[in-house]
């Protein structure tokens, strides 16, 4: 249908598109703009997109104000350990679940889904005195187990069990005739062609990761062992009300690693859909 | 040597029994085949075989070693199966390569047997495609190239072919068939394909609810069915059957072997159709199939019902045509009561 437009009403429709996009990309550019304004003409009565007088230095005063570049490595490593953990744990059991029959493994995928319709506000009193007893406190270990080993690393092994079942079982029981023991077909043959599960899962629970808010608040005590979220609700002044100039720029720089990873991985969900098919 | 025995083979699911005692003997070198309706256990039985199910009784050797417990990738088998199951992210090369690789075979080796079996099977130059970028019968012979470059004792295909259109079904089969003989395997082939199973066949295993029903070559199922079942599977289109007290007087003296041959199967191909309506046996014409060469008739017949006959010509009779028949009388097989083959008995 697309193809036979006229240009008349292909411009009708970007325009249109642009419209709608502006809702979703103005508090974005509010933000950039924000960043490098002072904090009245932030709060001037006019309202202007391009700064009068660019306040670069902005920048400067987010790493100088707090440990900021600590805590944006911290948030950095940890969503990172959190994603490479879930992504191992949750193909593992994914894949146990989808493929190995054993004793109660209906019932246990049903206790496990059930696990994710407690919401976290629920668990984290029990949390914290697990971590409290553990002598976790005030450490990141909270910040990268719960998450693997929570709600979220449940919901991602659900995700890749869905997606193991679904893939053809002849192609492992080719594997099998060519001599792959399990664990060779999950690596080979089944955790190749799981990539656009595997990024997905990896977006989500970095995502999840980075935006955590109530676990550092809950664990962490010391600054130099903040993560950006509570970093970001640290910009303020003497009285406790926020520098909104300096929440703006260290938020412009805290999307960039989401960005980075956004991209990356639908790159991979694009190019393993291509590959997909077995037949047909 | 690579010659098979079944001894009381059987497989249950639970408490499904989908074999059940299966007793057969295949040689060094036959191209054996199983035939039987859709759900009869044919793919199961395969997969026995293979390795990829346990077999629940009964047991299983190959080249004369007791093979129950083998795992599969040591049974020296090789299987293709319906949907290909070429590995999506992987080149034809390395998917032609990967089962030597995962043996530990050295990469020059896998080179070596890889170019050559892509030569048998003209894949030369598809080796550095992904099985997306190719056709169904080029996806089929890569499948068959996997199986090839392990050097098996056993080939096993499930139904190879099904997801071919006719013509390249064809093709595909005497490529099978020459590959038979240029490698001299033993090749075991499940089909649903009458026609396959005679063309390609030395010797046919009919299965019917998980139990052998015959064994033999395909001109013995065709003129020695042991019953009724058999008889009608085997030939296409499918062999009449008729109550024997419904016979004209003259056909049951002379040719009726025994009293007790109670039922009667005609082949459509030896029923002779008269457009005159005044032959001991009488019908109408309900359908008529025009095949190009002659003609399927669907006839209702005075006394016997339903039968189907072949008519060879272009002047075949219309619907509604009042017609009657002659009986080769030859070809006639008996039954009895339990629809066993009177002459094998
Ligand atoms: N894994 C399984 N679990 C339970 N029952 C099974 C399983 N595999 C097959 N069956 C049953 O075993 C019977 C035989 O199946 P099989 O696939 O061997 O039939 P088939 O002869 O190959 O049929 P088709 O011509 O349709 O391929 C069927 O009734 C099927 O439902
Ligand atoms: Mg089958």
């Amino acid at each position: 249908m697309t193809r036979f437009q006229s240009p008349f009403v292909r411009v009708c429709w970007y325009l249109s598109l642009a419209i709608l996009a502006v809702p979703f990309v103005f508090p974005f550019l509010w933000m950039l703009s924000g960043a490098v304004k002072s904090q009245t003409e932030i709060f001037a009565p006019t309202l202007t997109l391009l700064p009068e007088t660019w306040h670069w230095e902005n920048y400067a005063e987010v790493f100088s104000y707090q440990p900021f570049a600590r805590q944006y490595f911290n948030s950095l490593y940890i969503a990172c350990v959190v994603t490479a953990g879930t992504l191992f744990i949750s193909s593992l059991a994914g894949y146990a679940l989808a493929r190995i029959r054993f004793a109660g493994s209906g019932l246990l995928l049903l206790l496990l889904i059930s696990a994710l319709m407690m919401p976290e506000e629920v668990t984290i009193i029990p949390n914290f005195f697990l971590m409290k007893w553990l002598g976790l406190m005030n450490t990141h270990m909270p910040l990268i187990l719960l998450p693997m080993f929570g709600s979220q690393g449940v919901m991602a092994t659900f995700l890749m069990r869905q997606y193991f079942t679904a893939l053809p079982p002849e192609l492992e029981e080719a594997a099998r005739m060519d001599g792959l023991s399990r664990f060779g077909i999950f690596w080979k043959v089944a955790l190749p062609l799981s990539r656009p599960a595997l990024a997905a899962v990896g977006i989500i629970t970095f995502l999840f990761s980075w935006n955590l808010f109530l676990e550092p608040l809950v664990f962490l005590s010391d600054i130099e062992l903040f993560t950006l979220p509570l970093a970001l609700s640290n910009f303020t002044d003497a009285y406790g009300l926020p520098l909104w100039h300096l929440q703006m720029a260290a938020t412009s720089l805290a999307v960039v690693p989401i960005l980075v990873v956004y991209i990356a991985a639908q790159r991979q969900i694009v190019e393993s859909f291509a590959l997909s098919g077995v037949k047909g | 040597m690579a010659d098979l025995t079944l001894t009381g083979v059987c497989k249950s699911f639970g408490k499904l029994e989908v074999i059940r005692n299966v007793d057969l003997q295949i040689e060094d070198g036959e191209f054996v085949v199983f035939v039987g309706p859709s759900g009869c256990g044919k793919s199961t039985l395969l997969r026995c075989i293979s390795g990829l199910e346990d077999i629940t009784g009964g047991t299983l050797t190959i080249g004369g070693e007791r093979m129950n417990d083998v795992p599969a990738a040591k049974r020296g088998v090789a299987m293709v199966f319906q949907s290909y199951a070429l590995y999506p992210h992987l080149r034809v090369r390395e998917n032609m390569g990967f089962g030597l690789k995962v043996r530990k075979v050295a990469k020059p080796e896998i080179e070596r047997r890889v170019d050559e079996a892509a030569r048998t099977l003209k894949l030369d130059s598809l080796l550095d495609r992904f099985p997306r970028e190719l056709s169904g019968g080029q996806r089929q012979r890569v499948a068959i190239g996997r199986a090839i470059v392990g050097n098996p004792e056993v080939f096993l295909f499930d139904e190879p072919l099904s997801n071919l259109d006719a013509e390249l079904r064809v093709h595909m089969r005497a490529e099978i068939s020459g590959l038979h003989k240029r490698l001299g395997n033993t090749m075991i082939y499940v089909t649903h394909d009458q026609i396959e199973a005679m063309t390609l066949a030395d010797k046919i295993v009919v299965l019917r609810d998980g139990m052998v029903e015959q064994i033999g070559s395909p001109r013995d199922l065709y003129y020695r069915p042991v019953n009724t079942f058999v008889a009608q599977f085997i030939g296409s289109p499918k062999m009449n059957l008729f109550d024997a007290s419904g016979l004209p007087a003259n056909i049951l003296d002379t040719a009726r072997p025994a009293p007790r041959a109670a039922r009667a199967g005609l082949r459509p191909e030896d029923i002779r159709v008269l457009p005159s309506a005044d032959g001991p046996v009488t019908g109408r014409v309900v359908n008529n199939e025009y095949t190009g060469a002659g003609s399927l008739l669907h006839l209702d017949l005075e006394g016997l019902g339903q039968c189907l006959a072949i008519y060879s010509g272009g002047d075949a009779p219309d619907e509604g045509a009042h017609v009657s028949v002659e009986f080769d009388r030859s070809r006639l097989y008996w039954f009895d009561e339990q629809e066993r083959n009177v002459a094998i008995g």
